[in-house]
């Protein structure tokens, strides 16, 4: 590295200062407004200062029953991804060991295509089969975007382990399913982690599918989030509350694991 | 070594198989369904029977200045997000390509947008472009500028939900130019700079051409994404005002889930499905060639 | 790796099957909506299985969720739903026209006004029970009248007149929902004032002079005096905006007053906040009073017996009372003379509705099957009379056009020229 001189340090640490503050502005912004009443959001000129009230909070989780909306992302979020890995790790390890380079694109194109052009279909056919409103349309569904990015994420991660470890498993006797599970799959935990986490944070964020299968009973956080404009009411508070309700976990997952997620992100599976 | 089992011999084909027929029930087939749909006339609220109609769906949807609008409106927001997210991103990659304090805690802090469910995102946007108590406005007429409309115009809604997308996505190109930059090798650096180049030049004529391909595979990836795009547009104007932020997505899920016209929805959902194939084959030539 | 495999199968049809898991005699699915009245049926409900020795599965949900689900499940023959809560001006001549309502030919009528039944009939025999209903108003700051020396305007000259008085950089004279098809039901009032109608016998009538004279006084009262951005504004802009102080009038339906009279909720007192008849028009005082929410049982239903059972009780007497004690304005005429009643409820709402019930029209937008698309239609012109502040030049054409795509929706349904 070349050195740098003092003034050039102030402006490189300024510049990451207003980097941050940019990204970070909507957070904050989000977080102080969920703890104003609703008189002190629509104040203007906006309030800086104000005494801070819990009633945003107390109103989702109480009256609002997020509690339960809350369980059911994390019901189909964790079926889905379950799911997915039962589906998907023998095929990613598959794609890894036997070079199925046309089966690995096969795959990515769930990633790839609009969730749209299935949904109306998957809702006619759901709907015929009486499956609107319960969990397996919503798991199954689910399943499309986990499921692409359990099998990307992981057979990268086969391709860096070395294949000798089965063949010597193999040469004293063993067959390949059984190196697959008792010598891979016990290697594999960093890679599993890491379509674990992201795989869920896309499962909880998504909107598009939840809110055309999913009801009363099954309704996710986004949908519930989205429907908080009730009918003849707005309440601000309460949105930028479940607002911060819904982001929080997903954030909380990140900073957790966030060396994982990094890594699936800029390995290119994004975005469900 | 052992006799293989039937199991074992047949292994390439067994393991990949249920993640196989698993998409291929999910994907293809509402696929070829939405095909089939896009000849017939199904419209549920006439509750009149399923009628092949050949190609009178696209005759009338292909023709429509409604469509038309969208798809060029699809495309103008797909090209001007991503353009944008692949400048900055690589600028603040570039500036955040070094050693430093908190470091660690900057990479973080880009991560967070990525992360943010869309939907919520949207919603607090909505409040922040409000002309009349949103903070846009705020920080606009306090800087003594004329206030803007934001996503209550018909002019300026698409490039405020730009803002939106890129505020959200522009860390992701951050993030993966980044890893790019970490992965070169130090060798071409050091022989600029034994040659005496400027840190300009070195950035110009050896960094720069180095994370190219880098950077192309995030842009396409984020164009395959952005065309997409459907959380913050429908939860921020729906389309609106108007139809001055109708994309293909919204328009497909307005004929599919509004008017139920399923056999003209189908026609733009295959169009839209198109357009994405088109571009995901353009990711697939690219990845492909720069493996070999 | 195959266990596994088994048991998810086994695990997903288990689901498939609590999921499915209704039937047997003497139980009913009903879908009420995510409204006060809905909300109202839901504590009650257990009352009703009590009394009745039925059991009764609801679910609730968002209104646009709610059409979706009723049009889908219909349409491809796969409802178990018994009962459900339905807007008959957004559905009611679809679901009607394919056969899903239920008639009803037992249910006594007799407590409901004539205008009211016309869309919950068709011809002699009706085929829903409204439950709740909504008819447009003027909302006025009375402080602010009073500081400007004005009085509430009773016609749409003095309303503008009005608007501009009362107009400033920080108070927008005047504020109604400007954003595309969500302003087409306040639009509605306006139109009949101007002596215009959207749909006549059949035939869109939107194009016509009278209703274009309508759209432009509409495009030139919010252009100038409403708020900065009002042609993506609907009422849930709009009421925050008139909570916070910011808009000096605004027209819209009647369901909102509770909301802007609640103190936990707006910066305004109550003592300043005004309710008062839509002002007339140069043709006709006649504010849309509408029957927002009804209630129907399923053609399809297996259950009808109970499911009519379920109906009346919704419908009685008693719940609407309960209802109205509970700011709902329901649509039963009774409800509206009971002494006990009127002591509870704003007498603002019993005069603005005396109002409406008598020289009122009971349509707040086109009633026709494909009624979101023709509410796209019709909300382009708002839209761009509003930008236009009402001197669009463009206009009558637009509205030509529109026209025209809108007798194409009819005709398309075999709704054209019926009355």
């Amino acid at each position: 590295m070349i050195k740098k001189s003092i003034p050039q340090e102030i402006l490189f640490y300024l510049a990451v200062v207003f980097i941050s503050l940019v990204v970070l502005f909507p957070f904050l912004w989000m977080l102080s407004s969920s703890f104003k009443t609703q008189t002190d959001i629509i104040a203007w000129p906006p309030k800086l200062i104000f005494s801070p009230t819990l009633h945003n909070y107390e109103k989702v989780f109480g009256e609002q029953d997020f509690l339960k909306y809350f369980i059911n992302s994390t019901v189909v979020g964790g079926l889905a991804v379950g799911l997915s890995l039962v589906l998907g790790l023998p095929a990613a390890y598959s794609i890894s060991r036997f070079t199925q380079r046309k089966l690995a694109l096969f795959i990515l194109l769930a990633r790839l295509m609009p969730g749209i052009s299935f949904l109306m279909p998957w809702y006619i056919i759901f709907s015929r089969l009486g499956l609107m409103d319960t969990y397996v349309a919503l798991v199954l569904s689910h399943m499309l975007i986990a499921l692409p990015i359990v099998v990307w994420i992981m057979s990268s991660y086969f391709n860096s382990i070395p294949v000798e470890l089965e063949e010597s498993a193999m040469v004293d006797g063993a067959t390949r399913q059984y190196a697959f599970w008792a010598i891979i799959l016990p290697m594999s935990g960093p890679g599993i982690i890491t379509s674990v986490t992201l795989s869920f944070i896309f499962s909880w964020n998504n909107f598009m599918f939840s809110q055309v299968l999913s009801m009363e009973k099954t309704r996710t956080l986004p949908i519930a989030v989205y429907n908080f404009v009730s009918y003849a009411e707005v309440d601000w508070g309460g949105v930028m509350a479940a607002a911060v309700a819904i982001m929080a976990p997903a954030i909380l997952l990140t900073m957790i694991f966030q060396k994982f997620v990094v890594k699936g992100l800029t390995m290119g599976a994004v975005k469900g | 070594m052992h006799q293989p089992s039937f199991v074992e011999r047949h292994l390439r084909v067994i393991f990949p198989l249920p993640a196989i027929l698993f998409i291929g029930l999910l994907m293809i087939f509402p696929i070829l369904y939405t095909l089939a749909l896009s000849f017939t006339s199904w419209n549920l609220t006439s509750g009149a029977p399923l009628r092949f109609v050949g190609l009178r769906n696209y005759e009338q949807i292909l023709t429509e200045p409604r469509f038309l609008d969208a798809v060029m409106r699809t495309f103008g927001f797909t090209i001007f997000a991503v353009l944008i997210e692949a400048v900055l991103g690589t600028v603040v990659a570039l500036i955040l390509n070094r050693a430093f304090i908190g470091k660690s805690l900057a990479k973080l802090l880009l991560l967070l947008p990525l992360v943010a469910t869309p939907v919520a995102v949207g919603i607090v946007f909505n409040l922040f472009y409000d002309p009349t108590i949103g903070l846009a406005n705020f920080a606009l007429s306090s800087l003594g500028l004329p206030q803007g409309l934001w996503i209550s115009n018909a002019a300026s809604v698409i490039p405020s939900l730009i803002v939106v997308d890129v505020w959200q996505w522009t860390p992701m190109i951050t993030l993966i130019v980044l890893a790019g930059l970490a992965g070169l090798s130090e060798e071409p650096f050091e022989a600029a700079r034994v040659d005496g180049a400027t840190q300009w030049q070195v950035l110009r004529y050896v960094t720069i051409p180095m994370v190219m391909p880098t950077i192309l595979t995030a842009v396409i990836l984020r164009l395959i994404d952005a065309l997409k795009t459907f959380d913050i547009i429908f939860a921020m104007t729906g389309g609106g005002p108007g139809y001055a932020s109708e994309t293909l997505n919204i328009m497909g899920f307005k004929y599919s889930f509004e008017y139920f016209r399923m056999g003209q929805a189908s026609v733009i959902l295959i169009a839209l499905f198109f357009f994405v194939l088109l571009c995901s084959l353009g990711i697939m030539k690219l990845r492909a060639s720069s493996e070999n | 790796m195959k266990k596994i495999l088994t048991s998810t199968v086994v695990l997903m049809s288990s689901l498939c099957l609590s999921a499915g898991a209704y039937a047997q005699t003497k139980e009913i699915r009903v879908l009420l909506a995510n409204h006060p009245y809905g909300e109202l049926l839901k504590t009650a409900i257990p009352e009703f299985e009590k009394q009745s020795g039925i059991k009764v599965n609801f679910e609730s949900l968002q209104e646009g969720q709610l059409t979706t689900k009723l049009t889908t499940e219909f349409a491809t023959k796969s409802s178990s739903v018994d009962v459900f809560m339905t807007r008959p001006l957004q559905e009611g001549k679809m679901f009607n026209k394919n056969g899903w309502y239920e008639p009803l030919k037992a249910y006594d009528f007799s407590d409901y006004p004539k205008n009211v039944m016309s869309v919950a009939a068709a011809g002699a025999t009706p085929f829903l029970v409204p439950l709740v209903t909504e008819w447009q108003v003027l909302y006025y700051r009375k402080d602010l009248f009073q500081a400007a020396g004005l009085q509430v305007p009773k016609t749409f000259a003095e309303l503008e007149a009005t608007a501009q008085k009362l107009n400033s950089d920080a108070v927008a004279g005047i504020a109604s929902r400007g954003k595309g098809a969500a302003a087409v039901t306040q639009l509605s009032s306006y139109v009949y004032n101007y002596g215009g109608l959207y749909i006549d016998k059949g035939v869109a009538v939107f194009d016509q002079p009278a209703a274009i004279d309508a759209i432009r006084y509409y495009g030139k009262l919010l252009g100038t005096y409403g708020p900065k951005g009002v042609t993506s504004m609907s009422w849930e802009n709009i009421m925050p905006l008139f909570q916070a102080g910011k808009v000096a009038m605004w027209t819209d339906a009647s369901v909102f007053y509770g909301q802007i009279v609640d103190p936990a909720k707006t910066q305004i007192p109550a003592a300043d906040v005004g309710i008062a008849d839509l002002p007339a028009g140069p043709k006709a005082g006649s504010p849309f009073i509408v029957t927002s929410w009804g209630i129907a049982v399923a053609n399809q239903s297996k259950n009808k017996e109970a499911a009519l059972k379920f109906l009346d009780w919704a419908s009685s007497k008693e719940l609407a009372t309960k209802g109205m004690l509970s700011n709902i304005t329901m649509a039963r005429t009774s409800v509206w003379k009971d002494p006990k009643v009127l002591e509870a409820v704003n007498p603002g709402l019993v005069a603005t509705r005396a109002y409406a019930a008598e020289k009122g029209y009971p349509l707040d937008r086109p009633y026709m099957s494909a009624v979101g698309e023709a509410r796209d239609q019709i909300g382009e012109l708002i839209i761009e009379s509003i930008n236009t502040k009402g001197a669009s030049t463009t206009l009558a054409d637009m509205a030509r056009a529109k026209a025209a795509r809108v007798n194409d929706l009819l005709k398309d349904a075999g709704e054209y020229g019926q009355p």
